[in-house]
This record gives structure tokens, sequence and C-alpha cells, in this order.
């Protein structure tokens, strides 16, 4: 997998769940979505996506169903599921924790 | 994980096992979705559909990757690659269907061999109890010196019961008893077997009958008020149908009515494995069966005939329930010293009561497990051996997967799954071939009066060790050869076909299986003979009277308490029995006995106290077995008096108490001196004086395994017995006097039931020829077995590496080697494994005979002529072994050799 300046480990997970949980979405709504939303920052491969995905299905965090696009065709939507709400909410918070943390510290050096 | 988890994540899992294509199809389906996406935004901006596509693939960055990562992610690559691994190992054992096949028989054999006698251990040692929770079960015993496993009595039953507060419940039970049963009170009584049970024994070991019920406290309370009986299920079925209306009916036995209440649950005999009662009644009941008529059974406290059993409460520690009983057994030996002095009490579990010192069966069935394992390790050493051979001619194969990138564990992993496969079938053959030797088994009959079960079978229990000792042999021997052949040195690995590590160690291996494999092989073929040879030994003695007896005695049993005697008329009844059978034509004489000699019951134990003999300073009386027989029985089953007299039939209630003794007996209590005239008191110090007017030769008295003993003779009339054998010995042969017998059996009682009536020689063949005929048979199918896989793995080894050696062969008589030398240098390293074998194995060979002499035979020392035979046989069959692949190395063709590969 290419590791991009782009992204700490474990927060393509954070990312995805976060996503979802705003509305299900097929995997190429994910990637379009993700590059707009981090305006172009955040570079996550298409190729790591599908694994990630997958492996956040495996874990139950999130479901997928197999549904109509609008321009009807059919397609593998992904949506949240009970646990994995309750992990977005401690990843998130654990994200909070983590990057306040290092802002703080990144600031006293500076000072 | 919490459950919740598993609510989501089970359900892929399941599908993505089992629905393995479709999921497939999805990922595809998903992935294409993507791209066709991605193709059509590139087009959009601009792109040639083709540079569009390039690009969409090249973001994904390399699909197949992806999706094999997907794949991980599924997390059941441990499964889709083991059913890989086991396809691909077929594949590759199909194509070698020689080698396949030998290692499949070779483990067959192996596991063959273990699952026969893995039954008897279970059902000797291990298979638990039929009832609920069977581990709280415990057994409570009398101990004394001469019986540590000792039974109750009825009194010191109801003490204990009392008395102990560390079980649910205290159960006793008799052993199993003849009685005679007709289900309507005209018919002749048939014999059947039942078993007296306390009035909680249903309720207490937990199994409620399946119709009825079982026994009220109430209905064991009053000596003879309550005839209840509970049929066993087995029997219930053959009888009644399986009649369910059966309940209420009323059946005799031993002459009276008894109410069936229940009948037993489904599957449940007895606690004792070879039992299987056809009735359980109560024990108040016992007045109507046949316990000793010299004691009386409700108050006696010395009428020991109960097993007593209890049932733990929860959580009670063992420890602390076998301390109360053996200060309850102190309380008795205070409170009663005239019954219970050196007399202690003691709780057993079920492995302790099964495996009594006394007792040769288990020991028998743990010497023949024992060696079938090792017959097992041969087979897994040869079976390592040849795919330790197979593995080094894949050695480019593997090299080649190394190469390209295989993890060593992942091929290490794939070579064991072909030894998993390899063994598996193996294990299954195997379980057919146990499955023949315990049907061998279970055709085994003991002339018994009542019909003994034989409880050995193939059940899930030994099915599932069976196959687990398969799948444990395949690691055994699949795992030296995996590591070893995966590592290779890639650069000469892939150069040749056949390459191993190189330098000594490679050899080490394989010297070290042909070396374990002789030895082990000649251990069991020792091992087996010193069993031939013990038994002959204890057989060759004191059986003389009994090959001229075997034709010509005919044994009848008698229990006239079954038709309800007492003990005047039991005696007036056999007095006039011999009396009428010695008028009949063709009857040379008549005899009765408690028990003929290698019979089946067991011998009373008598104690008593010598005159004039320093008594052991820790001990009150001594015992001996003992018979009581009548004044034909010297004469008619042929034993010798050497010195004195035989009983006479003055020797009556009325005359001064006499006995005869064995040789061993007189030479055990009056060394150097004339035991005639010498007296003993029976029982104890204060018991009644009993003169020696006789001294009779030592035979064999019954069990196979046990060495000479004391043995000691009373007069039936002296010492009334009411079930006694009528022994008739004839001129011709025996069972021609069967008819005339009959005819004054009936004439004198038309309703007196004849237990059992065989000729001599049937009781002979089982205790003398069948019995230790089927343990010879058996460790010898081990020996032999063992020798054959040892002879197939020398073979192998040898044929192997001529087959490797080839052309240094060639290029050595290119250069003017003989076949001479040729023959040596292949052989030379098979004989020098063999010799080193050789001594291992004598060594172990030493070391089993002293087992098995001090646990079966009673013996010492060392039988050299076990080894006479043993070692050269052995030796020459290796050798020849070996011979065979070297000379068709020494006759290779020069030209051919060179042209090989």
């Amino acid at each position: 997998m290419s590791k991009p300046a782009d992204l700490v480990q474990g927060t393509l997970d954070l990312l995805l769940l976060k996503i979802l949980a705003l509305q299900p979405l097929h995997g190429w709504a994910i990637s379009l979505r993700l590059r707009s939303i981090s305006n172009e920052v955040l570079q996550v491969s298409e190729g790591s996506l599908y694994p990630a995905l997958h492996k956040l299905e495996q874990e139950g965090w999130i479901k997928a169903e197999w549904k109509q696009t609008e321009n009807n065709r059919k397609a593998k939507f992904y949506s949240l599921t009970r646990l994995g709400r309750r992990q977005l909410e401690t990843e998130s918070a654990n994200w909070q924790r983590l990057s306040s943390a290092i802002s703080h510290v990144v600031q006293l050096s500076e000072a | 994980m919490r459950p919740e988890h598993w609510f989501f994540t089970v359900p892929l899992r399941i599908r993505s096992i089992f629905r393995r294509r479709r999921v497939e199809t999805e990922l595809d389906e998903e992935l294409r979705f993507h791209l066709e996406h991605k193709i059509e935004e590139g087009v959009e901006a601009g792109l040639t559909p083709e540079e569009a596509r390039r690009r969409a693939f090249l973001a994904m960055g390399g699909l197949d990757q992806r999706k094999e990562e997907i794949r991980d992610a599924r997390r059941i690559h441990w499964l889709t690659d083991f059913v890989d691994d086991v396809r691909y190992a077929s594949r590759s054992l199909r194509r070698s269907p020689g080698l396949t096949a030998f290692i499949v028989i070779t483990i067959a054999l192996g596991v063959g061999m273990t699952a026969t006698p893995l039954s008897m251990l279970d059902a000797l040692i291990f298979r638990p109890y039929p009832v609920p929770r069977p581990g709280e079960v415990v057994t409570l015993v009398s101990t004394s010196r001469d019986n540590p496993f000792d039974s109750f009595s009825f009194r010191e039953y109801l003490d204990i019961r009392d008395h102990v507060k560390s079980y649910v419940g205290v159960v006793a039970h008799t052993a199993l008893m003849t009685v005679g049963f007709s289900p309507r009170p005209v018919e002749i009584p048939r014999i059947r077997g039942a078993l007296l049970v306390s009035g909680n024994f249903f309720r207490a070991l937990e199994v409620e009958p399946r119709i009825g019920r079982g026994f009220r406290d109430d209905e064991d309370r009053v000596p003879g008020r309550d005839p209840v009986v509970v049929l066993g299920s087995e029997f219930w079925k053959s009888e009644f149908v399986s009649d369910p209306s059966v309940v209420g009916r009323t059946i005799r036995l031993n002459g009276r009515d008894f109410t069936v209440i229940g009948v037993g649950p489904e599957g449940f005999t007895s606690l004792y494995i070879f039992d299987r009662p056809d009735f359980y009644v109560p024990l108040a009941m016992a007045g109507s069966f046949t316990t000793n008529p010299k004691k009386s059974f409700f108050s006696d406290r010395d009428d020991r005939e109960l097993t007593v059993r209890g049932r733990l409460r929860r959580g009670m520690r063992l420890g602390d329930a076998r301390g109360e009983l053996e200060l309850l057994g102190r309380d008795f030996a205070r409170e009663y010293p005239a019954t219970n002095r050196e007399r202690g009490a003691a709780v057993r579990t079920m492995l302790e009561t099964r495996t009594q010192p006394g007792d040769a069966n288990w020991k028998f069935a743990v010497i023949f497990t024992t060696l079938a394992f090792v017959v097992l390790l041969v087979a897994c050493t040869n079976a390592a051996g040849l795919l330790l051979a197979r593995a080094r001619a894949r050695t480019r194969e593997i090299a080649v997967r190394l190469a390209i990138g295989a993890g060593r564990f992942r091929l290490v992993r794939l070579l064991l799954t072909e030894s998993l496969v390899l063994a598996l079938l193996g294990g299954i053959c195997g379980v057919a071939v146990g499955y023949v030797g315990i049907a061998a088994l279970q055709t085994f009959s003991i002339p018994a009066e009542i019909p003994v079960r034989i409880p050995f079978r193939m059940d899930a229990r030994v099915l599932t060790a069976s196959l687990g000792f398969s799948i444990l042999s395949a690691l055994f021997c699949g795992l030296f050869p995996a590591f070893q052949s995966t590592r290779v040195d890639l650069v000469n690995g892939l150069k040749a076909a056949d390459q191993g590590p190189n330098g000594r160690r490679r050899l080490w291996g394989r010297n070290a299986l042909v070396v374990a494999q002789v030895a082990m092989s000649l251990m069991l073929l020792a091992a087996s003979f010193v069993m031939y040879r013990g038994f002959q030994r204890s057989l060759s003695e004191g059986l003389d009277f009994a090959t001229e007896a075997k034709d010509h005695v005919l044994l009848a049993r008698f229990d006239p308490r079954l038709v309800q005697y007492d003990t005047e008329r039991t005696q007036r009844f056999y007095q006039q029995l011999v009396e009428r059978v010695r008028e009949k034509p063709g009857v040379w004489s008549a005899a009765l006995t408690q028990n003929p000699p290698l019979g089946l019951e067991g011998w009373d134990m008598v104690t008593f106290v010598p005159e004039n003999f320093e008594m052991p300073r820790d001990r009150d009386v001594l015992a001996s077995r003992a018979d009581t027989v009548d004044e034909g029985y010297f004469e008619t089953i042929g034993v010798p008096i050497l010195r004195g007299r035989g009983f006479r039939s003055s020797d009556d209630s009325g005359a001064p108490r006499v006995a005869v003794v064995n040789e061993h007996f007189a030479q055990h209590y009056w060394p150097g001196a004339d035991a005639l005239g010498k007296r003993f008191r029976l029982g104890g110090r204060a018991g009644e004086p009993v003169e020696v007017v006789g001294v009779a030769q030592n035979i064999h008295y019954g069990d196979t395994f046990s060495g000479r003993t004391d043995f000691l003779y009373m007069p039936v009339a002296q010492h009334p017995v009411a079930r006694l054998v009528l022994m008739v010995r004839s001129d011709g042969d025996a069972l021609q006097l069967l008819d005339p017998i009959q005819d004054v059996v009936r004439s004198l009682d038309p309703n007196m039931p004849m237990l059992r009536t065989m000729s001599y020689a049937e009781l002979y063949r089982y205790s003398v020829v069948v019995g230790p005929g089927v343990a010879i048979k058996l460790v010898g199918t081990l020996g032999a077995v063992a020798l054959l896989l040892a002879i197939a793995g020398l073979y192998g080894l040898v044929s192997y590496n001529v087959s490797r050696r080839t052309r240094e062969i060639g290029i050595r008589m290119a250069i003017g080697a003989r076949p001479r030398d040729v023959l040596r240098l292949v052989m030379g390293r098979g004989l020098a494994l063999v010799a080193i074998g050789t001594v291992f194995g004598i060594a172990m060979g030493f070391g089993v005979e002293r087992a098995m002499n001090s646990m079966l035979f009673h013996a010492g020392g060392t039988d050299l002529l076990v080894y006479a035979v043993v070692v050269p046989t052995m030796v020459l069959v290796t050798m020849l072994a070996a011979w065979v692949p070297a000379r068709r190395a020494a006759r290779i063709a020069p030209t051919l050799a060179l042209r090989y590969e």
C-alpha cells in the first residue's frame, strides 16, 4: 500500500466511518467524496479504498447492500451498523485527543 | 469479542466459506463498477478511452493484489488454503499410488493395532459409570491386610449410610447372583442374574426406571416383606418383547412371587462392567437369594457381601470423604473387635476400584496397549522414513516454490497437510482393522452360568481416540521431513532433482529411524515370546490331572435354595444325588465340590491359626484359599493324595474335624516336618481345632497367572454348603452321562434346576487353551506386525539408497569394483544400523520382560531362550531385507548406470 504523507495509520477507517455516517454510499461515490471533502489534501489511493471497506465490513462496523443507483445500475452500497456508530464515536474521541495533544506539542516547540 | 459483534461477522464468514464463488463475483462486479466510472470520468476529461482505461487500472495499483488483500480481509484464509492444500496433496499423492498405498497400509496397521487394546483399556479402566455425573460416584470398601478392596456387611452398610455426611446417597448392592426365574408359577425355573440393591439405589445413582418406578425406602426396611422387582432393560426387551403392561404383573423368582414395579433405564446395567443383571431386587429380600449360608445376612457383621457406593455431595472434597470414612472404620474396629479387628475402611475412586492389584485383566490391557503403541510408533517411523525419501526426491519442486516466493512456513503446512491426508486415510482403514480385532474379541465366550457380557466395543470413544492418534502420527511422521526438506540450498536444489542437505546430518535422521525400528520390533517380538513362555510355564505345572479328566468328567451345578430347600433337605438331596448317580452304569465315580479346579467362581478364603507355628507379630490369623468337597473328590478329579488319606464318609458332622492340605501349605507352615496329624484352628486362636489327615499334590487351581499357592480342602459333611457342583467321571465320553444324571435329578425333584451342565473339557478349553491363547495371539500379532513393518522399513531404506547411488555404483564398477564390493558397500551401513538397533532392542526387551513378569506372571529372572530365538530371527530377517535391494545394486550394468538421469 502506498504510504502517503497522507494518512496516519487508522485514519482511513475513521474517515470512511464518518462519510458513511452521513449517508449510505457505494465505493465510487465514497472515493469522490473523499477527494472533495479533504480538498484533495488527503490522497487516498483508490486501490486501498476497497480493502479498507471490506475490512470494516468484516469487523461488523459497516454493512453492504446491493441497490439501484440513480442511473439504474446495481451497486454495492455501504452503510454504518450500530457497532460502527459506536466505533466512530470512540475513534473520533481518540482522534480529538490525539490531534489536540499533538498541536499542543507543536505549539510548545515554537514558543 | 462480544456476541453482538458475532451477530454481524459470523454470517459474513459463513457466507465467505460456503458461497465463495458468489462472493467473488460480487467483488468483481463492485470493482468493475468503480473502474467503469473512473474510465467514464477520464473520457469526460478528454482522454482517449484507452488512456482513460490505463489510468483507471493504474490508480487501482494492481487489481489482483487488491483482490488478494480483500480476500485476506475475509479471515478465512486458513480454511481456503487448507482446502487448496488438501486438493493439491490428494493430486500429488495420486501421482505416486504405490508409495501412498504403502504409507496408508502402514499407518492403518499401526492405528488398527491400537484400536483393539484401546477398547479393552477403555472398558476395563476408563469408561465412566453409566450414570449421570459419574465422577461423583465412589466406592466405599472395607480394608484388611489380605484384601484392600473388601465388601461390607449389611449391618456395616446401615451404619455407614446413617453416619457419613459426604454423600448425597450411599447405596449398596451385591454381586450378580444366579436366580431361578419362571414367568408363570408352573414353569420349571430358568437361570438368570439378579442384583440385590438398596432401596435408594436408582435414586442416588440418578438412573430412574424408564417404565414404572424404582424402589421406595420403606420397601427396603423389613426383611422379606416386600417382594418387588425392577426388570433389566435388555431382559425386558428379550423376555417381555418390550411390553409396557408388564408392570404390575407377578413373576416367580426362586420359588417366590415378585411384583414387577418397573423396568430399568435403557443402557444402564450395573456399575460393574461385566455384569448385565436381569432383575433388581431390594436388599430386604436377601432371604430368598443365595447369600452365604454360614452367616446371617441381616445380622452378622462379618457377612461381607455388599459393594457400597456413594455419590459425593457437590463441592465435597475427596480427601474429606476419605478422612471421614477412615475415622468410621476405626470406630468399627474399636466397637466390634470380634469382626473388625485389623480392619479399616477407605474410599476408592472408579480408577482405583478398576485397577486393583489383584486383578490381571486390566494389567494385561495396559501391557497390550503399551505394546500396541510401540507398533504404532514403528509404523510412524516407517511412514516418516518414506516421507523423508519422497521429500528429498522433490527437492527441485520445493526449491522452485521457495524461489518464486513461497514462505517456508506455508510449504511446511502444505507438506504437513499431505501427511495429514495420508494419516487420516490410514486412520480410517485402521479403524476397520481395529473393528475386526474387536469383533474377534467379542466372539470369545466364557462358560459361566449367567452370560457374561464382553464390554469391548468400537464406540465413539475408541473411534475418536483412533482418529486422534492417526492425526498425532501425521504430525509425528510429517513434521521432521517437512522441516528438513524446506531447508534447501536454492542454487543446488534447482540444479539437481534429488539433493539433500550436505554432510553427515542428512543421514542422521534416517539412521535413527532404522535403529529405532529394529529396536522396537525386537522388543515387541521379545515381549510376545515372554508372554508365550510365561503362559507355557504357568500352564505346564499342575495340569496333569486336567488333561486326564477333561474328556471323562461331567459337571453340573446345583443350588437347592433356588427351590426353597432348607439346609437339612439340601444335605439329603446331595447325599441321595451322589448315591444314585454312583449306581448308574458307566459312572466310575462321582463327587461334590464348591468349585472344580480351573472353575470360574472364586475360591473361598478361610482364616486359620496353625498350632505350633510362630505367627508373624502383626497378624492374628492367616488366610488360605479353600474348597469344600466330599469323599469322592480326589478320586474323581484325579488329584493324588501324596501322604495320609483323603476324606471318608465317616468324616461327618459328628466326627472330629479334619482337613486335607496341599504340599505347598504343608511346607509353608510345617517346613521339614510331617504335616500329618498337625492341627490348626479355624477362624482364630479360639476356633475349633482341625487335624490334617492328608497332603494332596499341588495342582493348578484356576487363575492362569497365579503362582503356587496354599490350598485347603474340607469335608462338605462338616461344613455344609448349598451351592455345589456334581462331578461325575465316566469310563468313556463324559457327555453320555448327561441323560442318566438328568433322570436321577428328575426322580429326586422334577423342579430342581441344573444350573450349568458341561463337560470338564469345556472348562479346560476356556481356562487353559482359549484364554491364554487369545492373549498370546494378541501379543503375537503385535510382534508379527512390528517385524513386518521393520522389514519393510529396512528394505525401503536400502533400496532407496541404491537408487540414489546408481550412478556412483556404475562408476565404481566401471573402474573395477566387483559385485561383492558393491554388496558390501550398500549393505554395510544397513547392517551396522541393525546391530545398533539389536543392542537397544535387547536392553528394552529386558525391561519389558521384567515388567511383564512382575505384573502378570509373578516370576523373575531372564528367559535366555527368548533372546536365543528372537535375536537371530530378527538379524536374519533384516539382513534379508537389506540384501535383496543390495543384490540388485551389485547387478547394475555400468553402462546403464552411467546413462542414468
